[in-house]
C-alpha cells in the first residue's frame, strides 16, 4: 500500500473515532444534581467565598434545603436564584453575569487574548530594529514614550484606587487605634467594618458591646443580637462585659420574644459569674413576676436587690415601688 | 529577653541588607571591591536569630511576647506550636524575612565563587528588597512587641519598646483552629514561601541587568535557573495547600479559587511562562524584551498576593486601612511596578532582540502559543480576583466572582495548553519540514482517541473527561515517540542496544527531558481534575447510631458517638463502619475538634483511601445521643492529582539538578535540536 493510501486511511478511522466519541458525549445521559448546580452559583452569606454547596455553616445548609424544597416543588432555576438573592443579604451570584458591571471582566479576558495574538502576529511582521548608530536619542525616546505611559499609568490606578479605598474607610483604623480613641465620634457602619475585619483581636469584644449598646438603646434588637452573643460567647471578655451581654441577651428574649424560660437561664447565667449583678437580679425578678408569675421569688429577688448598698437612688426608687406593687400582688407593670 | 533577642535580629538584618544594598551598588559600578560577605552574613544571621527567638518564645509558652500570647496557647501541642510561627501576620513576615536571607546567601555564594558585577547588582536588589521587609517587621508589623496589659486570655496592649513593664496574661488562646487540624500546616507554608521569595532571585538578576545595562544571555541563564528552583517549590506548595484543604476543609474539595489559592497561582501560571519563553532566548535569542516582562511580573505578583491575602482587603475593602501593612505593601507594589517598568525602558534600546522568527510552526512558534495561553489564564485569575475589590473601591457596587466565573474561562484555556503541549515538544526549531508533524503525531492520535474512546465506553461518557483522557494521552504519547525516534537513531549509528540508548537520550539532555516528565505531571492533574470534578457524588444522610446507609456501593454503618477529651482540644465525632458486598473496608471516624473556647467547631473529615478513588465522610450535626447528618462524597482517581503534582515538582527539581551536571561538563544538546 502507497503511504498515500495509508495516510487517508488512517485520516479517515481518526475521522470515525472522533465523531464516534462526539456522539457517546453529546447522547451520554445527563445526570445533573440541580440543587447542587444551584448551589454553585450562589455565594454563602457568612462565609469567605464559599458557595452554599461547599459550606458546611448552618445558613449554607438552611439555604440548600430551601433550595431542594424549591427543585421538588418544580420551580425554575431562575426563580430559585432569586429568591435566595432576594431573601438572604450577602447573598451574591458567583456567576456574574455578561453585562451590567460585571460586562468587563467578561470582555477583559477576550480582549487579553485577541490582543495577545495581535501583538504576536504584529511582532512576526515588524520584528524590532538592530541597533544602528542611527540618532540613538530619538529611537530611545520612541520606545520609552509608550512604557512610560504604561508604567505612569498604573502608578496613577494603583495610588487612585488606594485612595478611594481610604476613603471609604473613612476615619476608622485598627482595633488598637480605636481603643484609645473616644468611640462617640465613630459611625456605627465603621465600627462594624473594623470589627468583621478584627474578628479574632482580643481588645475587639469591647467595641462589640459599645456597638450592641447603641443598636440596643436605638430599640434594633435584631441588631445588637450577634454582638451581644459573640461577647458573652468569648473567652477574652471581662468578667463585667461578659455580664452585661447576658444580661442583655435575657431582657432581649424576654422583652422581644417572650422567652421567659430563656431569658431566666440567661440571668442566671450572669449570675453564676456575678451573684451580685444588681440588673440581673432585677431584671430576673422582672421576668419572674410578669412571665411566670412567681411572685415570690421575684420578691426575694427584689429584696437582694435593695440589699446592695451603691444601689443609685433612681434605681433604688423604681426597685421599691415593684417591690410595693409585687407584695399588693397586683400585675406586673 | 526574647523580645530584646529577636528585636535585635531585625535590626541586624536590617543593617546588613543595607549594607548590602551600598556595597553591592559599589561593586557593580566596579568603583572598589568590597567585602559583600559581611553583608549577607549579616543579614542572615540576624534572619536566623529573629526565627529563633520566635521559636523559642513559642516553644517556652513565653507570653510576655504580644505574638505568643495572642496566637498560642499553653496546650498547643507540637508541631502546632512550630507553626504557629507563621500562623499570623506578624510571624509569617519573619518566616519571609528568613527566606529572603536564605536566597541571598545563595546568590552571595555563587557571587563568592565567580564575583562579577552582574552578581553583585543581584545583591543589590535582594538586600533592597530586604530592607523592605525588615523595615515592616520593624515598623508596622513587628512580631516582638511585648504585652503591656494582660487580659485573662491574651493581651490587650502592646508595646514596641522591648523594656517597657511586661504584664503577660497566662495564657493565650491558640492559633486559629482551622490551622491546628492539620500537620500540614507545618510543612505548606514554609515550601510555599521557598517558592514565592524564590521569585525575588530571577527579579534581583534581572533588575541587576537592566541596572548595568548588560543584556545578553547572562541574566537569563542566572533568572532561568533561579525561577525553575522557585517554580519547582512553589508547584510543590500549591500542592500540598490543595492537599491540606482536601483533608481539612470537608467538602471533598481542593481547590475553589480563593483568593489566597489565586494569589500563589498567578505568579506560577508566570513563572511556568518564562520557563518556557527563557529557553527561546537561550537558543534562538528572542524575546528578551518579553523575559524582562515575564520575570518582573513574576515577582510584582508575589507582592501582589500578599497585599491581597495579608491586608484584609480581600475580607472586607474597608479593612484596608486597618492596618499600615496594607497601604506600605501596595506601595511597595507601586515602586516596584513603576521603578521596573521606567528601567526596563529606559533601557529600551538594549533589551530588544533582532532575530526574526522564520515560521510559526517551529518550536519557537508553539512556545508563543503557550506563552499567551499562560498569560491570559494569569491574566484572567489577575481580573476575577481583583475586579470585586475594584468594582467596590470605586462604585460600592458588590458583585461575586467565584468558582463559575473562573471554571468557564480557565477548563477551555487549560485543554488548549494540553494541546499545544502536546506538539511543543515534537516541533523543530525555527522551521519544520513538511510532513514531520504528521509522522510523529499519527500514531499518538490514534491511541490517544482510542484511549479517550475506551474511556467513553467503560468508565463514563462525560465529555470533560474523554477529552483530558484524550489530550493526555496524546501529550504522553507524542512525547515517548520523540524519545524512542531518538533512542533508535542511536541504535541504527551505533550497536547499542535500545535500553541503554533511551538513557543516553534521557542523560543527554536532562533539562528538557525532565521538563517533559513535569508535563507528564500536569497530564496527571488535569485527568485527576477531570475525574474529581466530574465523576464524584455527594448525598447527606441522617441516622441514628446503629443505622445504616447505602452510597455508591458502599454501607456505612453508623456505630456510636464518641467525645474524647486532649489538652488542647474537645473532639466530638461518630464512629462509622464501611463495607463493600458485605467485606468489611474499614472504620472511619468524622469529627468535629473544638479548641480552646471555640464554641462552632471545626469539621473534621474522614477519608476512606481506595484505589478507583476515596470515599470521603464529614460530620455535619454533631450526635448527642440521636441522629447524627452526614455528607457522604466520592472523589474518583483523586490519588492521580496528587500523583501528577508531585511528578510536576519532581521534574523541576530533576531539571535543576541536569542544569547544576551541565555546568560542569560540556553540554550535550544534541538531542533537543530535533
Amino acid at each position: 500500500m502507497s503511504e498515500r493510501a495509508r495516510n487517508i486511511i488512517t485520516i479517515v478511522v481518526m475521522a470515525a473515532m472522533v465523531v464516534t466519541l462526539i456522539v457517546l458525549v453529546a447522547t451520554s445521559p445527563s445526570d445533573i444534581n440541580r440543587v447542587q448546580a444551584i448551589g454553585e452559583q450562589i455565594k454563602c452569606p457568612v462565609c469567605q467565598g464559599e458557595s452554599i454547596a461547599n459550606s458546611p455553616s448552618s445558613m449554607a445548609r438552611d439555604m440548600m434545603s430551601l433550595v431542594a424544597e424549591r427543585v421538588s416543588a418544580g420551580d425554575s432555576d431562575t426563580e430559585i436564584i432569586e429568591e435566595l438573592l432576594s431573601s438572604y443579604s450577602g447573598a451574591v451570584l458567583l456567576d456574574p453575569p455578561v453585562g451590567g458591571p460585571t460586562l468587563a471582566l467578561w470582555l477583559a479576558p477576550v480582549a487579553a487574548l485577541i490582543g495577545g495574538a495581535g501583538v504576536i502576529l504584529w511582532w512576526r511582521r515588524h520584528p524590532p530594529e538592530p541597533n544602528t548608530d542611527a540618532p540613538k536619542e530619538s529611537a530611545r525616546a520612541r520606545r520609552l514614550a509608550p512604557l512610560l505611559v504604561l508604567g505612569g499609568s498604573l502608578a496613577v490606578i494603583v495610588v487612585v484606587a488606594g485612595f478611594f479605598l481610604q476613603d471609604r474607610a473613612g476615619p476608622a483604623s485598627g482595633v488598637a487605634n480605636l481603643a484609645g480613641q473616644d468611640l462617640e465620634d465613630v459611625s456605627n457602619e465603621t465600627m462594624e467594618a473594623v470589627i468583621t475585619a478584627n474578628a479574632d483581636h482580643p481588645q475587639v469584644d469591647g467595641m462589640r458591646l459599645a456597638l450592641a449598646e447603641r443598636y440596643y438603646e436605638a430599640g434594633d434588637y435584631s441588631a445588637a443580637f450577634p454582638h451581644y452573643l459573640a461577647v458573652a460567647q468569648s473567652t477574652k471578655v471581662t468578667g463585667s462585659q461578659a455580664v452585661s451581654a447576658l444580661v442583655r441577651l435575657g431582657w432581649m428574649a424576654w422583652d422581644g420574644n417572650d422567652e421567659a424560660e430563656t431569658a431566666i437561664g440567661l440571668f442566671d447565667q450572669a449570675l453564676a459569674i456575678d451573684s451580685s449583678s444588681s440588673t440581673a437580679l432585677y431584671l430576673k425578678g422582672q421576668v419572674l413576676w410578669c412571665g411566670t408569675g412567681d411572685l415570690e421569688a421575684a420578691i426575694d429577688l427584689f429584696e437582694d436587690v435593695l440589699a446592695d448598698p451603691e444601689l443609685s437612688p433612681d434605681a433604688r426608687a423604681r426597685v421599691e415601688s415593684d417591690l410595693a406593687a409585687a407584695r399588693d400582688g397586683s400585675a406586673c407593670t | 529577653m526574647l523580645a530584646f533577642l529577636g528585636s535585635a535580629g531585625m535590626v541586624v538584618a536590617l543593617v546588613g541588607a543595607l549594607l548590602l544594598v551600598i556595597r553591592g551598588i559599589s561593586a557593580a559600578r566596579n568603583e572598589t571591591q568590597p567585602n559583600l560577605g559581611g553583608a549577607a552574613q549579616l543579614l542572615l544571621a540576624g534572619a536566623v536569630v529573629a526565627m529563633g527567638a520566635m521559636m523559642l518564645a513559642l516553644l517556652t509558652d513565653d507570653f510576655s511576647l504580644v505574638y505568643t500570647a495572642n496566637n498560642h496557647a499553653e496546650a498547643t501541642p507540637f508541631p502546632f506550636d512550630v507553626a504557629t510561627a507563621w500562623a499570623a501576620l506578624e510571624g509569617s513576615i519573619v518566616l519571609w524575612g528568613l527566606v529572603l536571607a536564605g536566597y541571598t546567601w545563595f546568590v552571595f555564594r555563587r557571587y563568592r565563587a565567580n564575583p562579577d558585577r552582574l552578581g553583585a547588582a543581584a545583591l543589590a536588589v535582594m538586600g533592597g528588597v530586604a530592607v523592605f521587609f525588615f523595615g515592616l517587621m520593624i515598623t508596622v508589623a513587628n512580631p516582638f512587641e511585648v504585652c503591656v496589659q494582660a487580659l485573662e486570655v491574651g493581651c490587650a496592649q502592646s508595646s514596641p519598646w522591648v523594656f517597657a513593664n511586661v504584664d503577660a496574661p497566662a495564657n493565650g488562646p491558640g492559633p486559629n483552629p482551622l490551622l491546628q487540624n492539620h500537620f500540614m500546616m507545618a510543612i505548606h507554608p514554609p515550601v510555599l514561601y521557598l517558592g514565592y521569595v524564590g521569585m525575588t532571585v530571577p527579579f534581583a538578576y534581572a533588575i541587576g541587568a537592566l541596572g548595568l545595562g548588560v543584556a545578553g544571555p547572562e541574566w537569563l541563564r542566572r533568572s532561568h535557573r533561579a525561577t525553575l528552583v522557585a517554580w519547582s517549590f512553589l508547584t510543590l506548595g500549591i500542592l500540598l495547600g490543595g492537599w491540606w484543604a482536601y483533608e481539612v476543609l470537608s467538602w471533598g474539595g481542593y481547590w475553589a479559587w480563593d483568593p489566597v489559592e489565586n494569589a500563589s497561582l498567578m505568579p506560577w501560571l508566570v513563572a511556568t511562562a518564562f520557563l518556557h519563553s527563557g529557553i527561546v532566548q537561550q537558543r534562538r535569542g528572542m524575546l528578551q524584551a518579553w523575559n524582562f516582562v515575564l520575570v518582573i511580573s513574576a515577582f510584582s505578583l508575589t507582592i501582589l498576593g500578599t497585599f491581597l491575602t495579608r491586608s484584609g482587603t480581600i475580607n472586607s475593602v474597608h479593612s484596608f486601612t486597618q492596618s499600615a501593612i496594607g497601604p506600605a505593601l501596595l506601595g511597595f507594589l507601586v515602586l516596584t511596578l513603576v521603578g521596573s517598568f521606567t528601567l526596563f525602558s529606559t533601557r529600551a534600546d538594549i533589551v530588544a532582540t533582532s532575530p526574526r522568527i522564520e515560521s510559526m510552526v517551529s518550536r519557537e512558534g508553539t512556545f508563543l502559543a503557550n506563552n499567551l495561553l499562560l498569560s491570559v489564564y494569569a491574566f484572567v485569575v489577575l481580573v476575577g480576583t481583583t475586579y470585586p475589590l475594584t468594582l467596590e473601591a470605586f462604585t460600592g457596587t458588590q458583585v461575586g466572582v467565584g468558582e463559575p466565573f473562573f471554571n468557564r474561562l480557565a477548563v477551555p484555556l487549560s485543554f488548549l495548553l494540553l494541546l499545544v503541549m502536546g506538539f511543543g515538544p515534537i516541533t523543530p526549531w525555527r522551521s519544520t519540514p513538511p510532513g514531520l508533524l504528521w509522522r510523529r503525531t499519527r500514531t499518538p492520535a490514534l491511541v490517544a482517541l482510542a484511549a479517550g474512546l475506551l474511556t467513553a465506553l467503560v468508565v463514563t461518557r462525560n465529555g470533560w473527561v474523554a477529552l483530558a483522557v484524550t489530550l493526555g494521552v496524546f501529550v504522553i504519547g507524542t512525547m515517548t515517540g520523540l524519545f524512542v525516534e531518538q533512542a533508535r537513531a542511536r541504535t541504527d549509528k551505533t550497536s547499542e542496544t535500545l535500553p541503554s540508548a533511551l538513557k543516553k537520550v534521557a542523560m543527554g539532555d536532562g533539562a528538557f527531558w525532565a521538563g517533559q516528565l513535569s508535563h507528564v505531571g500536569v497530564v496527571l492533574v488535569a485527568i485527576g481534575i477531570a475525574f474529581a470534578a466530574n465523576l464524584g457524588s455527594h448525598a447527606e444522610v441522617d441516622l441514628s447510631p446503629g443505622e445504616s446507609a447505602d452510597f455508591q456501593g458502599y454501607t456505612l454503618t453508623f456505630e456510636s458517638p464518641f467525645r474524647q477529651v486532649h489538652p488542647s482540644k474537645t473532639v466530638v465525632g461518630a464512629r462509622m463502619t464501611v463495607t463493600r458486598d458485605g467485606t468489611f473496608m474499614g472504620v472511619v471516624e468524622p469529627s468535629a475538634n473544638f479548641f480552646g473556647a471555640d464554641e462552632t467547631g471545626v469539621s473534621t473529615p474522614d477519608v476512606l483511601h481506595r484505589p478507583g478513588g476515596d470515599l470521603y465522610i464529614t460530620l455535619l450535626g454533631i450526635p448527642e445521643g440521636g441522629a447524627a447528618t452526614f455528607q457522604f462524597d466520592t472523589s474518583p482517581m483523586i490519588w492521580v492529582l496528587w500523583l501528577g503534582g508531585l511528578t510536576a515538582a519532581t521534574g523541576g527539581f530533576l531539571a535543576m539538578a541536569a542544569r547544576r551536571r551541565e555546568r560542569s561538563h560540556i553540554p550535550d544538546r544534541q538531542t533537543a535540536d530535533v
